[in-house]
């Protein structure tokens, strides 16, 4: 069975050059500056889903962003790093606040696609509040593609 | 009859509730110094969340409703303001003191709650499950969303009719297209054109892309969530393939901005692909199909009767997987193309799984019928004003959008998601199960929760 499928699934994926010089860095980083391992919470405060579905492309084989020692946690309590998706809505400010608030200290907020930053193609309502934890590096696009992401975390993993 | 919706519309003289069924459409008009109409919750249960809504958005009274909790007001929320009324402008309100919800829960000794959400453990969007527990048997479970209610109806009021274009194709990203369909043919109505023949086979054929990419995910998905995660390295792998050539013949990775007045599509290249994952497909069937370990969680889990379906007018994938007819491709332009409508038998995890891989092998065949090379466009003239609708099957289902422009400006812009029914459907197909096994379930419609929030 083991043979099988191996030989079964030694499909092709399509390189991408830029995209490993970027994991390749990334993971250099990660390893020097989180000791190898970064723990991300994801957090949608009203977004369209698209940037969800982006982050979660994040771990197809095509970009398995796992092996670079960066992960999607369950709990904020166990996370450095929180993605935060969405225009932030009057109903859901109070759980972004709380969820950020459980995450333990050093940490970080990357803010996923335009929504966050100012609205994106939406506009003020009653309905949304607009986010107000500080952000410490914004991936624009709506929404950005999962190699934008990897990218903007590079830029992040530098700064930082 | 299936209530298709129930909302409200405020106009001169008072507020307007508009019933739509599958086969007519009703309306009544309620004078401002007497907001009260008798419910429809008794006859149709999916009601409930049409009633609430209303009730918190024009403060309209239901008569003889066994459920009148606020919906779309959570804790914070001022319950003394009817936002979608015509005198109400703000596009700020304050947070009110905290007021408990109060959930449906069953009492009882050894009789526990899991509260689950709004944030989930995954990369999900925000949504509440209240469950009550015996050990691990589920007694109930409330559905309590609208965390991500982002006002989008208000936020449409007032504009010209394009302009709210990029609002809707951003309602819920993952049915994009199927938002533009049906925007576009409600402002081909309103310019009273009929859109050229090859134009709608081009939009059908986006249409019946979005779906294959929306169900290649979820098969990798569902699998992973009983624990065989190979089925989700190839379903991802395949649903990238397909999202990237998505991109490519549209410009962008979820086709936002896709539907336009005039469109060229790469047939060549898109059906070179179709063909190729047409074969990796039936690798992927012959493969999972095969696995027994798999289809002991699939089968007799989930189960939605085919009377609990038809009762709360369950549409798409859902509604077909009990063996329910509604799809709204069941028409002569989709059926001269190809299109037949898949259905399951039992209304289980592996009835939906498995009309995903039926659906994708009607879409593709649909594409490479769908081919044109014809370059018609077409233009929009005015917009008269008028109240219009339309239909199109999103990758979840049946979706139902209204507009109704005024003065050649939107004065009321309605949708009803398919997953706004079919979330109301959900708990009555976990009575059988473990928690567990809730997930899966979940997965296995794969609903939409920015959709049915608006
Ligand atoms: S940035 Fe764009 S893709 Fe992301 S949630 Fe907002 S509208 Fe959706």
């Amino acid at each position: 069975m083991y043979r099988y499928w191996k030989k079964r699934f030694k499909t092709t994926l399509e390189q991408d050059e830029e995209l490993e010089a970027i994991k390749k860095e990334l993971k250099k980083l990660v390893k020097k500056k989180f000791g190898g391992s970064l723990a991300i919470r994801m957090v949608d405060s009203g977004s369209c889903n698209a940037c969800e579905a982006e982050c979660n492309a994040l771990s197809n084989p095509y970009y398995n962003l796992e092996e670079l020692g960066i992960h999607f946690v369950a709990s904020p309590r166990h996370a450095d790093v929180m993605f935060l998706s969405g225009v932030m809505t009057f109903n859901m400010y109070h759980h972004a606040i709380d969820c950020y608030n459980q995450i333990p200290s050093p940490k970080w907020v990357i803010a996923i696609g335009d929504c966050v930053k100012d609205l994106g193609v939406f506009e003020k309502t009653y309905a949304i509040k607009g986010n107000s934890i500080e952000v410490t590096h914004y991936i624009p696009n709506c929404p950005p593609s999962p190699k934008d992401i990897i990218a903007g975390f590079l830029e992040f993993a530098r700064e930082v | 009859m299936r209530l298709i919706a129930r909302f409200a519309q405020e106009l001169q003289n008072g507020i307007e509730i508009v019933d739509v069924y599958d086969k007519e459409t009703q309306k009544s008009l309620l004078s401002f110094d007497n907001l009260k109409i008798g419910t429809l919750t008794k006859k149709y249960p999916s009601a409930i969340w049409m009633e609430r809504k209303i009730s918190d958005e024009f403060g309209v009274e239901f008569i003889d409703s066994f459920d009148t909790r606020p919906l779309l007001k959570h804790e914070h929320f001022p319950s003394d303001i009817y936002p979608l009324r015509k005198n109400f402008n703000a596009t700020e309100i304050n947070f009110s003191e905290y007021k408990p919800y109060d959930y449906e829960a069953i009492g009882g000794d050894g009789v526990f709650q899991v509260a689950v959400g709004p944030i989930h453990a995954g990369i999900i969007e925000p949504g509440h499950f209240q469950f009550s527990q015996a050990g691990e048997e589920i007694l109930h479970l409330e559905i309590r969303h609208f965390y991500k209610y982002r006002a989008i109806e208000k936020m449409c009021e007032g504009k010209e009719p394009m302009a709210i274009k990029k609002i809707v194709e951003r309602i819920s990203g993952n049915e994009s297209v199927a938002y533009q369909v049906a925007f576009v043919d409600i402002l081909a109505q309103a310019s009273g054109i009929e859109l050229p023949t090859s134009i709608k086979q081009k939009y059908a054929t986006l249409l019946e892309v979005e779906r294959i990419i929306h169900h290649l995910t979820d098969i990798g998905f569902i699998a992973n969530d009983v624990g065989f995660a190979p089925a989700l390295a190839l379903g991802g792998k395949l649903s990238e393939e397909a999202r990237r050539v998505f991109a490519k013949i549209t410009g962008h990775r979820f086709g936002f901005g896709a539907i336009k007045e005039e469109l060229t599509i790469d047939f060549g290249s898109l059906i070179e692909f179709l063909n190729y994952l047409e074969k990796e497909l039936e690798f992927f069937r012959d493969w999972i199909y095969d696995i027994p370990s798999v289809w002991d969680r699939f089968d007799t889990t989930g189960k939605l009767s085919v009377r609990k379906a038809i009762k709360y007018g369950v549409v798409g994938v859902g509604a077909r997987a009990s063996g329910v007819k509604v799809d709204a491709r069941d028409n002569d332009f989709y059926k001269n193309f190809g299109y037949q409508m898949q259905l399951g038998k039992k209304g289980e995890v592996s009835d939906r799984f498995k009309l995903r891989f039926n659906e994708i092998f009607n879409s593709i065949e649909m594409i490479k019928n769908f081919e044109t090379y014809d370059n018609e466009g077409f233009e929009f003239g005015e917009f008269k004003d008028g109240e219009y609708s339309a239909f199109t099957e999103s990758s979840i289902g049946e979706l139902f959008m209204y507009l109704k422009i005024k003065n050649g400006l939107v004065d009321r812009f309605f949708v009803r998601d398919p997953s706004f029914i079919n979330w109301q459907a959900f708990h009555t197909t976990i009575y059988k199960d473990i928690i567990a096994d809730f997930p899966l379930i979940n997965k296995s419609f794969d609903l939409s929760y920015a959709g049915s929030d608006l």
